[in-house]
């Protein structure tokens, strides 16, 4: 007589793996090794994993079509089945699945869509808070900005890719048919952010990704703009500190 | 070793700080207690929350404009939103005057 426990896992890993017998300990009425109705139960977590997919990557199934994004989606879900019982969390690894997925080779930028589509399910279930308001912000005395250090919203997510990856969601998340896209027309990046209750994806400006990943690897403001500078002298730091605050990305600004 | 020179001055940075909180000013986000669930106007798969039974929250909803699906707007605007199905309802619709009926409970 097995254990409980190694029954459960025998039973998980033949739900997963197709070409698995029947697990032991699964019998039906007729002491047969019900085949058919056991593939019954493995078809619905397959169908219902690939469903959290679709609902999770919509840019993505629309790119490829339905019929290609569930037959892409289920091989995903049979070589990375979840991890975890939360289902928010499943498919996180779609992202770099799609970039060494060989029937969607031709599209380059697959990876990056879908990164920034996964980027707005972890804003969309990121904790609350507030975004620093004006009268912090009145507080400050300008001559202390260069040492300031931000604190950036829970839901604050960037994305860098050399695809125009903004362009390619942004126009396929909306209805009708997108308008034409050049995907070597260069790299964009986006900020994600969820000041109150939406999501919102932003096209940041030149540098404006180098500014922000400074300011997350805690450098202050003023070194900060040196780095969005060395990346793109066309860096506009009046502009980007103001699109920072006016998005709700940052919670905080702090001296020193 | 000797320091970077350093590009950008600080008094830059100050210009450039005071002008954008200016420029942002009072940017009023809208806060969630602005907000009241709307019943019957969320797109399928786009409800904030509530669907029928055996659903677990948001984005469940599987037709357009489901009647027991809610989408947070802002307050005093739900009934103003109409829909191919009927306009928007701050309770619970059973019933839809598309005909079309969902369980509340």
């Amino acid at each position: 007589m097995s254990q409980l426990s190694e029954i459960q896992t025998g039973f998980a890993r033949a739900v997963l793996n197709a070409k698995d017998p029947v697990p032991e300990g699964v019998e039906s009425h007729l002491r047969t090794k019900p085949l058919k109705r056991f593939g019954v139960y493995r078809n619905n977590v397959y169908v219902s994993l690939v469903s959290v997919l679709e609902g999770r990557f919509p840019v993505v199934a629309r790119l490829l079509g339905e019929d290609f994004f569930k037959a892409t989606a289920r091989v995903f879900v049979e070589q990375n089945p979840p991890n975890s019982p939360v289902l928010m969390r499943y498919g996180g690894q779609f992202p770099e699945f799609l970039e060494i997925f060989e029937p969607v080779a031709d599209l380059p930028w697959l990876g990056d869509v879908a990164r920034l589509e996964w980027a707005w399910n972890l804003a969309y279930h990121a904790a609350d808070r507030e975004p620093v308001g004006s009268e912090a912000l009145a507080a400050i005395d300008p001559s202390t900005a260069a040492s300031l250090h931000a604190e950036f919203h829970p839901a604050v997510q960037l994305i860098r890719s050399v695809y125009p990856v903004v362009t390619i969601w942004s126009e396929n998340s909306k209805d009708g048919e997108p308008d034409h896209i050049d995907a070597g027309a260069g790299g964009e990046d986006g900020l994600i952010v969820r000041p109150g209750i939406a999501v919102e994806v932003r096209h940041l400006p030149l540098g404006g990704a180098a500014f922000i990943a400074a300011l997350t690897k805690g450098k202050t403001l003023g070194e900060a703009a040196e780095a969005a500078f060395e990346e793109d002298t066309a860096f506009d730091l009046q502009a980007n500190i103001a699109g920072l605050i006016a998005s709700g990305a940052i919670a905080e600004l702090r001296a020193g | 070793m000797q320091s970077k020179t350093r590009k950008i001055s600080s008094l830059a940075i100050a210009g450039a700080f005071a002008a954008s909180v200016a420029a942002v000013g009072a940017t009023p986000v809208v806060a969630a207690d602005d907000m009241v669930k709307c019943y019957g106007i969320a797109k399928k798969g786009e409800n904030d929350c509530k669907a029928g039974p055996g659903t677990s929250c948001s984005g469940t909803s599987s037709v357009d404009y489901q009647g027991n699906a809610w989408k947070l707007v802002k307050k005093g605007t739900c009934g103003q939103v109409s829909t191919p199905a009927g306009k928007g309802s701050l309770t619970c619709l059973t019933t839809r005057p598309s005909g079309q009926n969902y369980q509340c409970g």
